[in-house]
């Protein structure tokens, strides 16, 4: 019987196979199609993006001096931070003569996120990747400067000096 | 509210559908429905994707030049609102439509013009070539009726016969 089984699964190219089980390990959060589904080859970098949590790494997008953090708690919702919300975060990389260090815990505001978030009007926004702007306690960012597109949401969420800083709103 | 084109098929964005991807470049995609944004995650160029706008007009299949085209241009000064301009605008645009469905179904009728002709050529050519295909060449030599043969024999007399076979 195992045998069987054994025999069966070999037929399955195992290199492919192996790949496929050990990614499934390794992410539980991010979805792939299905094996038994047809045409999951073309569709399996088509990734179902979730919120950013514990453990999740964020391009910096000042110049405070970090480089990226890792999301330790997501100060709104169970699940987890979106886009606009505040973050708690551990600086994993730093440049030398920064505001920041490495290792600090500072707070954050999420700029770009690649989960869609939608908006009033129905439509959803998504961006490339997961950003950040460090900010202190009272949500003032310690950078001075902001990188790359941020979306509108922040006006809602009263954080008016990154708006005024950012050179594009998407 | 703004009625956006989708950046891959090219058909209109109403509010509340479709999703809008920010690249960081800041370049902005919008898709009408997730069968665009999907085709444009795996990186297809609308160019060669056959049912989209942009390989329409590229292969000349739609009209490209028109005046009716000049109303829909983006216009980003907003203009004070005015009702009688609205009510206006409001004919105007059904008016356009008109008159550009009616161009199109022209530039449609131009394009297919001479392909009746050709198929009814096409499909003589065929009767005459590949009969041998539907009906055997014996069955033909004795049932001239089959045949297409503007010389009509009499099955007794085989020389005058077309042969069937090329």
């Amino acid at each position: 019987m195992a045998a069987f089984v054994a025999s069966k699964w070999s037929k399955v190219g195992p290199p492919l196979l192996d790949n496929l089980r050990s990614s499934r390990l390794l992410e539980p959060f991010g979805k792939f199609q299905d094996i038994a589904s047809p045409g999951w080859n073309g569709l399996l970098f088509q990734q179902l993006r979730t919120f950013i949590q514990m453990r999740t790494k964020l391009k910096v997008v000042d110049n405070s001096g970090a480089k990226w953090v890792r999301c330790i708690q997501a100060l709104k919702g169970r699940k987890g931070a979106r886009l606009g919300d505040t973050i708690i975060a551990s600086v994993q990389e730093a440049q030398p003569r920064g505001k920041v260090k490495k290792g600090e815990v500072v707070y954050g505001v999420v700029v770009r996120a690649a989960m869609q978030r939608g908006r009033c009007d129905g439509s959803e926004i998504r961006f490339d990747d997961n950003a950040v702007v460090l900010v202190n306690k009272q949500g003032e960012p310690i950078g001075t400067r902001v990188l790359g597109p941020v979306p509108h949401e922040l006006r809602r969420k009263k954080h008016l000096k990154i708006l005024t800083l950012a050179e594009h709103i998407a | 509210m703004r009625l956006e084109k989708c950046w891959f098929c090219s058909s209109t964005v109403y509010p509340g559908h479709g999703i809008q991807f920010v690249r960081n470049d800041a370049k902005i995609f919008r898709f009408c429905r997730s069968k665009c944004h999907k085709n444009f995650k795996m990186k297809r160029n609308p160019r060669k994707v056959k049912w989209t706008k942009a390989f329409r007009r590229l292969h000349g299949k739609d009209m490209t030049q028109d005046s009716t085209f000049e109303f829909e241009r983006k216009r980003n000064r907003p203009e004070r609102y005015n009702r009688n301009v609205t009510m206006e605008t409001l004919k105007a645009i059904k008016k356009i439509d008109k008159i550009r469905v009616a161009r199109e179904a022209r530039h449609h009728t131009m394009r297919m013009k001479g392909k009746k002709g050709m198929e009814q050529k096409a499909a003589a050519r065929e009767l005459e070539q590949d009969i041998s295909l539907v009906k055997a060449p014996l069955a033909l030599r004795e049932k001239s009726s089959l045949t297409l043969s503007k010389i009509k024999v009499k099955a007794s007399q085989p020389q005058a016969e077309y042969p069937m076979e090329e």
